[in-house]
């Protein structure tokens, strides 16, 4: 599984943030917009239901978790 | 008031509770995280992780009566273990459901994809050198006054002119955007859940409707290199051209949802900022903490307290189980309140490590998509206002003396924010 993120579309609401913390952090940009940074891109199996549920309630839907 | 005389209030009629919610929240919250309030049977959700849950469930709980709530007019009773069909046939009678907010998915995500393409972050950024620019111009015409309604003669128009910018409203007829949203005297707002009985309006603004229908058809017939026509042009995720009016509606619900909410967003960070000089100077010598004290002012003094769901088929909520057809509050002003994820909730703290984590947007897929708009407003706002103005604060004339103040607040119950707020201050 591999976390992928389209930073042109991502509004760095942090809902990512808020449902995997383990995988997703929202920092703020210079200039005060915020992104996501992804902390683990190949999270753990343990981690991902709630690596899902964060693709799942994007509301930009940015993140596409791949099975590779 | 007493707990007792809580028991009393149907609160969905007591305009008296609206200025000041919070000692009703916390009376609900007494029952429970979720509790089914008896004047109308509305489930209360007050409590952090069971609101998140609610927000995450799209599929189990429906946003058709997102607005309407508890005057959702459903021709038929809702019974049985799944109402989908019921909400299918009659949503369209509902109040605002032509807006996003009310749409479930998967129109939800077609309409909120189209959006998503109106605010990219590369827009938002070219819109920000915009707001600078405003921001100054609106300061231009009262500074020399030393006194302003912070609401009517800053706030409005700065937060209607930034979304006009950020749609493309041509240059030549901002003006006239700026004398419609500047001409709504105080009294005139009727935002939703908006009138004195907490009833809501069908349809608002149809100025914007009518003036984005022109837009969009002129720059299809006659594309140009603007940012109009790449709203008039932009296509569902899946590629198909939405027809006018959804374009229309979208716009206009963008000026909407977005200007009321953070107009009732600043007027709170600049209440606060005349009443606490202490914090006043802190802001004024770390500007760096500028966007905690707009996240701050987003939990305490939630512009949109509360949104609702219908359940489609029986669901559990909490420990609680409901049945389908139930209508469910979301209150995230009192959610952002809760002493489970925020500790000494009714303290005001710049430093919170999860200050971020409110919920004053919302949750999931309908979080709000200005988001990231209010957020920068509330920022260069207060960056220009505090370079311009010292010694900001409260006019006791309008307000009364510190200690004895007195403010106006929407007579609503989803927005709360102040109808005017007189400030005095030293051009700088």
């Amino acid at each position: 599984m591999r976390v992928v993120v389209d930073l042109d579309r991502c509004g760095g609401h942090g809902v990512c943030q808020a449902e995997a913390p383990a995988v997703f952090r929202v920092v703020d940009d210079p200039g005060g917009y915020a992104h996501v940074e992804v902390l683990l891109e190949r999270p753990p199996e343990e981690l991902r239901e709630q690596a899902k549920t964060a693709e799942r309630c994007c509301p930009n839907r940015v993140i596409a978790i791949v099975e590779d | 008031m007493s707990t007792t005389d809580f028991d009393a209030v149907d609160y969905f009629r007591a305009a008296f509770l609206y200025p000041n919610p919070y000692p009703y929240y916390e009376y609900l919250r007494k029952h429970g995280p979720v509790w089914r309030e008896p004047h109308r049977g509305v489930v209360m959700v007050t409590g952090y992780p069971e609101a998140v849950s609610v927000y995450r469930d799209t599929e189990r709980f429906s946003n058709c009566n997102a607005v309407a709530g508890p005057f959702a007019a459903w021709p038929v009773p809702l019974e049985g273990d799944d109402v989908s069909d019921v909400i299918e046939r009659h949503r369209d009678g509902l109040a605002f459901s032509d807006q996003l907010p009310t749409f479930d998915p998967p129109k939800h995500t077609a309409h909120r994809g189209l959006l998503a393409r109106l605010i990219t972050p590369k827009r938002l950024k070219e819109n920000e050198e915009f707001m600078w620019r405003l921001a100054d111009r609106q300061i231009d015409e009262i500074l020399d006054r030393g006194e302003c309604d912070f609401v009517a003669e800053f706030a409005n128009p700065f937060t209607s002119l930034v979304v006009a910018d950020l749609l493309g409203v041509p240059e030549g007829d901002r003006e006239e955007f700026r004398q419609e949203f500047r001409s709504r005297k105080r009294r005139d707002h009727h935002p939703a859940g908006g009138t004195e009985e907490g009833m809501v309006a069908h349809k608002p603004l149809e100025f914007l409707y009518e003036r984005f229908t022109r837009y969009v058809e002129e720059r299809r017939r006659d594309p140009r290199e603007d940012v109009m026509t790449g709203l008039a042009t932009a296509t569902f995720p899946d590629g198909s051209l939405p027809a006018v009016h959804e374009v229309a509606l979208i716009a206009a619900n963008l000026f909407t949802a977005g200007q009321e909410t953070t107009v009732r967003l600043l007027g709170a960070m600049f209440q606060r900022i005349g009443e606490r000089p202490d914090l006043q100077e802190v802001l004024r010598r770390e500007r760096e903490r500028i966007p905690s004290f707009v996240e701050e002012t987003l939990r305490l003094e939630t512009p949109l307290q509360s949104t609702f769901r219908l359940s489609r088929v029986p669901v559990t909520i909490g420990d609680l189980p409901f049945p389908a057809g139930t209508t469910v509050m979301l209150l995230p002003a009192a959610a952002n309140r809760d002493p489970r994820e925020f500790p000494h909730p009714d303290e005001f703290r710049l430093d919170r490590p999860n200050g971020r984590q409110h919920l004053a947007f919302g949750h999931a897929v309908h979080s709000c998509a200005g988001a990231p708009l209010a957020r920068a407003e509330a920022r260069v706002a207060t960056e220009r206002l505090l370079d311009r103005m010292r010694d900001i604060r409260i006019s006791e004339k309008a307000h009364g003396p510190a200690g004895a103040r007195r403010y106006e607040y929407l007579r609503t119950y989803m927005i709360r924010g102040l109808e005017y707020l007189q400030l005095d201050f030293t051009p700088a």
